[in-house]
């Protein structure tokens, strides 16, 4: 029997990316950018300006040859609660024309492209750069507009664009429900296209909050991890890994600190 | 009323003040915005129906299933079908792309016929009937002067109904030179076929592995099948099998892996044989296996125990002793061990010594055609069309050798020689070559010494390319005849890159053909009906769709179903009767004795160090490559999404970054970014330097699927070619391409 | 020529010389105009900024401009609230200062968003808990009171006043300006405030982030505190150039002491709160988050700890040293000394608030970004610098800006 909860339309929805199996192979990138329309350019080498709304970094031990290790992380926008769970993301607080905003049904941080103008407070105010500003008229070559996808409008120049946990997939499977009569939605019904697409099956989509989904045993893994969570921007997004530099990299800590950390690991 | 100033001030203050609390101001700002919401420039897609449309994947040889979503009749997303054999759901990057191929300015629109020299890009559009003429009336030619057999076909596969109407089209016309691109399958073919008897190629039961012993492999770096052994390494990670990796440089597959085993570049056979010599020693390899149902065993036992002993090998690889033994052993122990190889992707046929060694390693444990082990798996049968009937001219032109010299007396076990094919046309006073088909590859781009290919190319006086998208090879043809895009067509894929399973694919016309593009099947057709006679009569299909739905016969309906059929009966066969080779075992010296050592087998004939190219004094360094996901190297480049993933540690702008360990760089004084300029024997290049602690000293190493000519400002001219940067070394006894880098040194630019 | 536009009783250059100098001013003001179109037109990609800095040049000249306009505010305050008459002398060029500075930062914001058309939606659809929103409303209507403070000024043109409605309307604005001038003074607390809040909300950029008094972080009241101590340093500093290039004595020294000492308190104070948020800072609420003070400032090729030194110390400590001391003031050398130094720290501390904070890596696996403005961002930034010039010289030069004036330069 399902457990009955407390707001029954309330939902948390959230990732946990299995680091020890991301190979760093990039399909999250590429499902999210046809999923989502995202532009490109003729030079997307220039990482500073280049649209990716999840982004696998390569992070490294820093040690010499042989003893070198890598480990890839993929960063989504990790949809941040705030403090409290108040919905205060460092974004959503600073955005002047409320463009950006904090579905509580969700837990989204959601992305309103026709009514930011442009101020890029909100990338200021992120500290995992997940935020990606349209500097561009974004261009499709001829022909290739045929390929874009209508539940996504695609985003005109000088506005903000952000991972929205594809959202237009749960507003679909809602739809979907709705009309055979349901409220709720199965696990399975909606997932993110870097779910969806990744070979390795490394990223786990869910509600965070409710038992019978993945995520929520998984997240509570002693390899679990977020990123700077010191910083309390509370985000959605966990990862887990089995090796200590990487759970480490997840935050800064002071020298002090690393060396008791190291003592009790 | 008089206009003085007084008025006219005040008239000017009413005005504004009218203006700003009539509703004017307020109407324009609003409607300004929702201009700026919807900028004409700014497409916005159609909406539509949907629906989903199962195929599949053709970008690689991996065979992935995909399903299309359809909005209407345009096609908007890939993604995989879930339980597929393959693939289970999951797309690798470039799948994903694969409607920019499809959608993409890079398509070629019509057939073309080329204006301008050969590779400058000036095209005449010609319609169907006069391309397909032309052709003919070459062919009709050539074939009249009794030079059928200089016609040649390259493809980059052999399987399935296109590759076999191709064929069967040579074969009536009267030409032998059907040739495969290569790659690490040609390896596992020709060491299959000498160790286990009969044609089959290798399958990887990947899944149910529980020690994987890879020496090379990029198991996640698009090895094989690329998604298939993502997911595999997924399992090994739930299951806490344990993944070794062997190479000098940490790959993304090392990185996964539990154990990464730096070793010296092009000594993993020696490193195999070294850990057979333990295995053999310990006596903890498989009895049952070696005693009943291998042939040699006593005498691959003598020369590894005599010249494998983990000192010498220790010194051969740089891998120390203690990890010898220890691989040794714990290979061996493992109760479903893994051996496999195959440089990176696999691109590259590599050295059919160490596929020797790395698969009597298998053999050893025993996990031949066993769960977890290697299978050697024959191809699908279901191509049953009647034996063609040739006249005179097909049956001489049959009888010549090839040009590439494959299945000739001096290279009896090899299928196709492509590198070789490249050597006999430019050293012939006149090329053996006249007329040149090309489908599915590009060999402009992806055989080593890009140059003298081109040269080959241009000793060809007539280039015919069925490329559907523009590449290195089509702009260096006289003739386009631009196939349908996988997504617009039918047609059938069987299933071969290390697959355990017998499974064919369909791949389906999602979106009806968006330009005036042809199937390569009935442009075959098309040509045998003008060239009439026997060659006619061997094509008694009206069209290609008829021809394939006959030959799939009551397999059609599951392939348009579920987008692949999977066949129920097939098994691999137990060890006994398994071999089919002379003396119907197991033979582990079975490559061993085609080299030459039949009578006196000798640890050379084991492991021989590939030379490669430069002298150590004026190349002081290695030069590696490396294969990755994101950086497309085969026939088909990285289309717009794909390079945008690439790190700008390994392109920046126009320039490539070479890695380099930082120790290596102090030597030479250079720092991160710095430009240098990278000498091999083959070539130079302007590279970009990127420090790299994951590399070994001494090695560079450069990404492949860089630097093409074409197709468009997406890809164009980033980076380096690194075929440009290398050439093949070519097996004394196989005739196969078995380098693996090539000497380097480096100014700072 | 213009003779008659000129007020009664003072001498100006002639028109040619005048008009040659404008000329220099307006080809540069051309110059950061047409760059100010192409942001517009082609976007903002004719910047260099990126995704890593959302927030550059701009944004810094923003924050800077605002706090060198607070001359108006913390003058107007002490004239009209606290009723320091003396101020009257030099309040009209404070307001005019100001009322440059704050129609460039509105410019200069409008130039900066990526979406111009639409950016009054700050207003229609405002988040109250943005300190954007706040800036944004307090900075508009802080102009428009600016806007009423500069017309009477304007109406005592020679020709204007001549209009009787203009000279009532002059006369009873006077009259009334005490009540802008302390709606001004309030409007501009909050505002200079919320340009201090916009970097220290920012929880997720340590470099910025502070601790604070309900929703405000220290960086609000730091900010007004600075901006009220350097704000009328820059208005004694463009007398001061305005005195040079005129080559006349316009301000009384007494004026320009008073101020400079009320300032120098300011800034006095304003440092010892700013040296106890820094060590703050950096022994409570950076450590908090995994950084010690010189992760801040090592690690990359700019950003050392000398900003540091030279903003608190060499920028504050010095120069309210000189200004709180009766000889520091006396000496005009020191005294200008002072003024361009607590100018120079005002605007380093905008510049770290806003660069360096945006410069530095918050995630352990990324590193510092390094930033140079394009040229059009230049050109936009100095493109106000022009303006104000061209303001300057033109309310010099036909309104009775400087009461003193007369005075001090008696015409044969």
């Amino acid at each position: 029997m399902k457990k009955e909860h407390k707001h029954e339309n309330t939902k948390k929805f959230g990732m946990v990316i299995d680091l020890d199996k991301c190979t760093g192979c990039g399909a999250c990138m590429v499902a999210c950018m046809a999923e989502n329309n995202v532009p490109f350019k003729k030079d997307e080498s220039d990482k500073l300006d280049s649209i990716t709304w999840i982004c696998v970094y390569k992070l490294t031990n820093g040690k010499s040859f042989p003893d070198t290790e890598i480990c890839y992380l993929p960063r989504p926008c990790m949809h941040c609660s705030g403090i409290g769970e108040h919905g205060h993301s460092p974004c959503v607080s600073v955005c002047p024309a409320t463009a950006t905003d904090y579905d509580h049904t969700t837990g989204i941080v959601s992305q309103i492209y026709t009514r930011c103008f442009g101020c890029r407070y909100c990338m200021a105010a992120c500290p995992y750069h997940a935020r990606y500003f349209n500097w561009w008229d974004p261009v499709w070559p001829e022909g290739m507009e045929k390929s874009l996808n209508p539940d996504v409008s695609p985003r005109m120049r000088g506005v903000v664009e952000k991972c929205s946990f594809c959202f237009h997939r749960y507003q679909a499977a809602m739809d979907k429900a709705y009309t055979e009569g349901r409220r709720e939605l199965e696990e399975d019904e909606y997932q993110t296209a870097c779910t969806q697409a990744c070979p390795a099956g490394a990223i786990t989509f869910g509600d965070l909050d409710n038992p019978d989904h993945k995520v929520y045993e998984l997240k509570k893994s002693p390899n679990a991890f977020r990123l700077l969570e010191r910083l309390k921007t509370n985000p959605k997004v966990y990862y887990l890994s089995s090796r200590d530099w990487v759970r480490k990299a997840g935050d800064n800590y002071l020298e002090a600190e690393s060396k008791v950390k190291k003592k009790i690991v | 009323m008089k206009l003085n100033r007084r008025n006219f001030l005040s008239l000017g203050v009413g005005v504004v003040a009218g203006t700003t609390l009539s509703p004017l101001p307020w109407k324009l700002m609003d409607d300004v915005s929702i201009w700026t919401q919807n900028w004409p420039w700014t497409p916005v897609p159609p909406d539509g129906e949907v629906t989903y449309e199962k195929s599949v994947c053709t970008l690689c040889p991996g065979g992935c299933g995909i399903t299309v979503r359809k909005i209407d009749d345009r096609a908007v997303k890939i993604e995989g079908i879930e339980g597929h054999p393959v693939n289970d759901g999951g797309v690798c990057l470039l799948g994903l792309s694969g409607l920019q191929l499809l959608y993409g300015p890079t398509r070629i629109k019509s057939p073309l016929k080329r204006v301008g020299e050969r590779g400058e890009g000036k095209w005449q559009t010609i319609s169907w009937n006069q391309a397909l003429t032309e052709v003919a009336v070459k062919l009709g030619e050539l074939r009249s002067n009794d030079r059928s057999h200089t016609v040649a076909c390259i493809s980059g596969s052999d399987q399935g109904t296109v590759p076999g109407l191709l064929n069967r089209f040579l074969t009536a016309y009267g030409s032998p030179n059907y040739i495969r691109t290569p790659s690490i399958h040609d390896s596992y073919e020709i060491a299959l076929s000498l160790m286990h008897g009969g044609q089959s190629s290798a399958g990887f039961d990947v899944e149910n592995a529980d020690f994987v012993l890879s020496f090379g492999s990029g198991i996640i770096d698009g090895w094989m099948s690329p998604v298939r052994m993502i997911k595999a390494n997924s399992i090994w990670k739930n299951e806490k099998s344990k993944v070794v990796q062997i190479e000098p440089r940490l790959s993304n597959t090392a990185a996964k892996s539990d154990t990464w085993v730096p070793i010296k570049p092009g000594t993993d056979a020696a490193l195999a044989l070294g850990l057979a010599h333990v295995i053999i020693k310990e006596s903890l390899y498989n009895k049952d296996f070696v005693e009943k149902y291998a042939f040699d065993f006593n005498a691959f036992k003598t020369i590894v125990l005599e010249s494998f002993g983990p000192d010498d090998v220790a010194k051969i690889t740089g891998v120390d002793k203690k990890t010898i033994l220890s691989l040794a052993k714990q290979f061996a122990g493992a109760s479903k061990p893994l051996a496999i190889c195959g440089r990176g992707q696999g691109k590259t046929p590599g050295s059919i010594d160490e596929v020797a060694a790395v698969h009597a390693l298998n053999a050893l444990v025993g996990n031949i055609n066993k769960p977890g082990g290697v299978w050697a798996v024959s191809q699908p049968d279901y191509i049953k069309w009647p034996e063609v009937q040739m006249d005179a001219v097909a049956s001489s032109g049959m009888k010549r050798e090839r040009v590439d010299g494959a299945g000739s007396e001096k290279f009896p076990n090899a299928n196709y020689l492509l590198n070789r094919w490249v050597g006999a046309v430019n050293s012939s006073k006149e090329s053996p070559v006249q007329a040149l088909f090309i489908t599915d590859a590009n060999p402009c781009y992806t055989l080593s010494d890009t140059s003298v290919v081109k040269k080959a190319f241009d000793r060809i006086p007539f280039v015919v390319s069925f490329s559907s998208n523009i590449n290195e090879t089509a702009l260096n043809a006289d003739l386009i005849l631009p196939s349908h895009a996988s997504l617009e067509r039918y047609e059938d894929v069987p299933l071969s890159a290390g697959l355990t399973k017998s499974v064919i694919a369909l791949s389906k016309p999602v979106v009806k053909p968006q330009f005036n593009t042809k199937h390569v099947g009935d442009v075959i057709i098309e040509i045998a009906k003008k060239l009439g006679g026997s060659i006619e009569e061997a094509f008694p299909w009206d069209d290609y769709e008829t021809c394939l739905k006959a030959t799939l016969g009551d397999k059609w309906d599951a392939l348009v179903e579920n987008g692949y059929w999977s066949d129920p009966d097939f098994g691999v066969p137990p060890w006994e009767g398994a071999f089919a080779t002379g003396s119907m075992k197991f033979e582990f010296l079975g490559v061993v004795r085609a080299r030459g050592g039949e009578k006196d087998v000798q640890a050379k004939h084991l492991f021989t160090p590939v030379t490669i190219e430069g002298n150590e004094k004026s190349y002081p360094l290695t030069l590696i490559p490396y294969d990755s996901l994101r950086l497309a190297n085969g026939s088909i480049g990285d289309p717009p999404f794909a390079i945008k993933t690439v790190e700008d540690t390994v392109l920046k702008h126009k320039d490539v970054f070479i890695e380099m360990n930082p120790e290596t760089a102090e030597a030479y004084d250079i720092s991160e970014g710095d430009y240098a300029v990278l000498n091999t024997p083959k070539g130079k290049a302007r590279v970009k330097i990127h420090l790299f602690d994951g590399i070994m000293p001494g090695l560079v190493a450069m990404p492949t699927g860089l630097g093409h000519t074409g197709p468009d400002e997406y890809l164009a001219g980033k980076g380096i070619n690194f075929n440009e940067l290398i050439g093949p070394v070519e097996d004394a006894d196989f005739g196969l391409d078995v380098v693996w880098g090539i000497r380097a040194n480096l100014t700072k630019a | 020529m213009d003779s008659a536009l000129i007020p009664k009783g003072v001498k100006r250059c002639s028109l040619g010389l005048f008009t040659l100098g404008i000329a220099v001013a307006g080809a540069v003001l051309l110059w950061g105009v047409y760059a100010m179109l192409l942001c517009w037109i082609k976007g903002l990609n004719q910047t260099n900024m990126n995704d890593y800095y959302g927030f550059a040049l701009w944004i810094w000249a923003d924050l800077a401009v605002i706090a060198l306009g607070g001359g108006a505010f913390f003058t107007g305050f002490l004239r009209y609230v606290i009723g320091k008459d003396e101020l009257k002398n030099i309040i009209n060029y404070a307001v005019i200062i100001g009322f440059i500075c704050y129609s460039s930062a509105l410019l200069i914001l409008a130039i900066d968003v990526g979406q111009p058309l639409r950016s009054w939606f700050i207003f229609w659809h405002a988040n109250v808990h943005s300190m954007l929103t706040e800036v944004a409303f307090c900075l508009s209507c802080y102009f428009v009171v600016l806007i009423i403070e500069f017309i009477p000024l304007i109406l005592e043109n020679r020709q204007l006043d001549k209009v009787p409605f203009f000279h009532n309307l002059s006369h009873n604005m006077h009259e009334v300006m005490a009540i802008f001038a302390a709606t001004g003074a309030f409007l501009s607390f909050f505002h200079q405030g919320s340009m201090g809040g916009i970097a220290g909300v920012l929880y997720g950029r340590p470099f910025g982030s502070r601790e604070g008094l309900l929703v405000w972080p220290w960086t609000f009241f730091l900010f007004t505190w600075s901006a009220a101590a350097c704000g009328p340093c820059f208005t004694i500093l463009v007398t001061w150039i305005t005195e040079k290039i005129t080559k006349k004595k316009l301000v009384k020294d007494n004026v320009i002491r008073l101020l400079a000492k009320i300032s120098g308190w300011m800034l006095a104070t304003y440092i010892i709160a700013k040296i106890i948020d820094t060590w703050y800072w950096a022994t409570v609420t950076a450590p908090s988050m995994g950084f010690t003070l010189m992760d801040f400032y090592s690690n990359n090729a700019f950003y050392g700890i000398w900003i540091l030194v030279l903003e608190i110390f060499v920028c504050g400590v010095i120069p309210a040293l000189i200004l709180i001391t009766k000889t520091g003031r006396n000496n005009s050398k020191l005294l200008m000394t002072a003024v361009i130094l607590a100018v120079i720290g005002v605007c380093i501390n905008r510049w770290v608030m806003v660069l360096q904070m945006m410069a530095m890596p918050v995630l352990t696996f990324e590193n510092w970004v390094l930033y140079l403005p394009s040229w059009q961002e230049v050109a936009t930034t100095i493109l106000p610098v022009a303006y104000g010039v061209i303001v300057l010289a033109l309310s010099y030069r036909y309104l009775p800006v400087f009461p003193q004036e007369k005075e001090l330069n008696p015409i044969d």
